[in-house]
């Protein structure tokens, strides 16, 4: 069973070099769903479920930190992990986006281990099971 | 912080950014205008914090599609759209922005704008770049000019 992903980013060259990274760590299999900010995300995640959320924070409309205000604050979403994926890697930034909620922080620009390894560290046990099939 | 250290924080960022994203070597500085005449892409953003400032990135267009071709995983001959373009030239000068806003020892986290393409033909800075940086490794040779202007503000 594939994992699936969505990818939260306003730039759709960095959505796709997402993508590719991901298949490249060797996760070929996982599923991707795309938004362009948090309001189109937050309309996705209510209408599909996803294992993980890759957001990026500066976006129009609605930024990363609204979407993992508004997806803690959801009974139901506040469950599916968020992984912070930013060009903005000042500590401070980094311990307030974990304390809204985030699991994992991703400072671009990053090695493709990186966000393997974040991944699979916050997918932990969903992870595992995609790959036994 | 004396302007040397911002021009090699710039140097040093722009490395990390092009090295690990966009798997291209930086060979060190080089001549501002050296591919004078040549189209150019260019992207600024504003950063707001202490300081603020702005960041303007201009790329000769063959190298930014050269570029462009890496981070995109572009096929041989595959030929990227001029959208495609401006938003990786715009990701370019965001990821090195903030790159270079990381190295900043500060307890404060900046705000960033969205980057923004600079129409060509549009005046560029009026001072000589911060750093002109020689990149190659399978993008050909050329050059990337960056500027760094930092608002000086009262206390």
């Amino acid at each position: 069973m594939a994992f699936r992903v969505l990818i939260v980013d306003d730039s759709p060259v960095m959505r796709a070099f997402i993508r590719r990274i991901i298949a490249l760590s060797g996760m070929e299999d996982a599923d991707f769903l795309e938004a362009s900010d948090g309001r189109e995300a937050l309309t996705l995640l209510r209408e599909q479920w996803v294992d993980v959320v890759l957001t990026d924070i500066n976006m129009p409309s609605m930024d990363g930190e609204e979407l993992v205000r508004c997806l803690c604050a959801d009974d139901v979403l506040k469950s599916v992990p968020v992984v912070i994926v930013s060009t903005d890697g000042t500590e401070t930034r980094m311990q307030q986006m974990l304390s809204l909620g985030a699991r994992g922080y991703v400072k671009k620009p990053f090695m493709p281990e990186t966000l393997r390894e974040e991944l699979e560290r916050v997918l932990g046990g969903a992870y595992a099971r995609s790959r036994m099939g | 912080m004396p302007d040397r250290e911002w021009d090699e924080m710039l140097a040093a960022a722009t490395s990390e950014v092009l090295e690990t994203m966009f798997f291209t070597g930086v060979d060190g500085p080089a001549r501002a205008g050296g591919s004078a005449g040549v189209p150019r892409l260019a992207a600024r953003l504003g950063f707001e914090g202490t300081p603020s400032g702005v960041l303007t990135l201009s790329v000769s267009e063959p190298v930014m599609r050269a570029l462009a071709a890496n981070f995109l995983a572009a096929e041989e001959g595959e030929t990227l759209s001029a959208g495609q373009l401006g938003s990786v030239v715009c990701e370019l000068a965001n990821m090195i922005c903030g790159s270079l806003l990381s190295r900043v020892k500060t307890e404060e986290h900046f705000r960033l704008s969205s980057p923004e393409l600079v129409p060509e033909g549009a005046p560029g800075p009026a001072e000589p770049p911060s750093q002109s940086l020689v990149v190659s490794d399978g993008v050909g040779e050329g050059v990337v000019d960056l500027w760094l202007a930092l608002e000086c503000r009262a206390n």
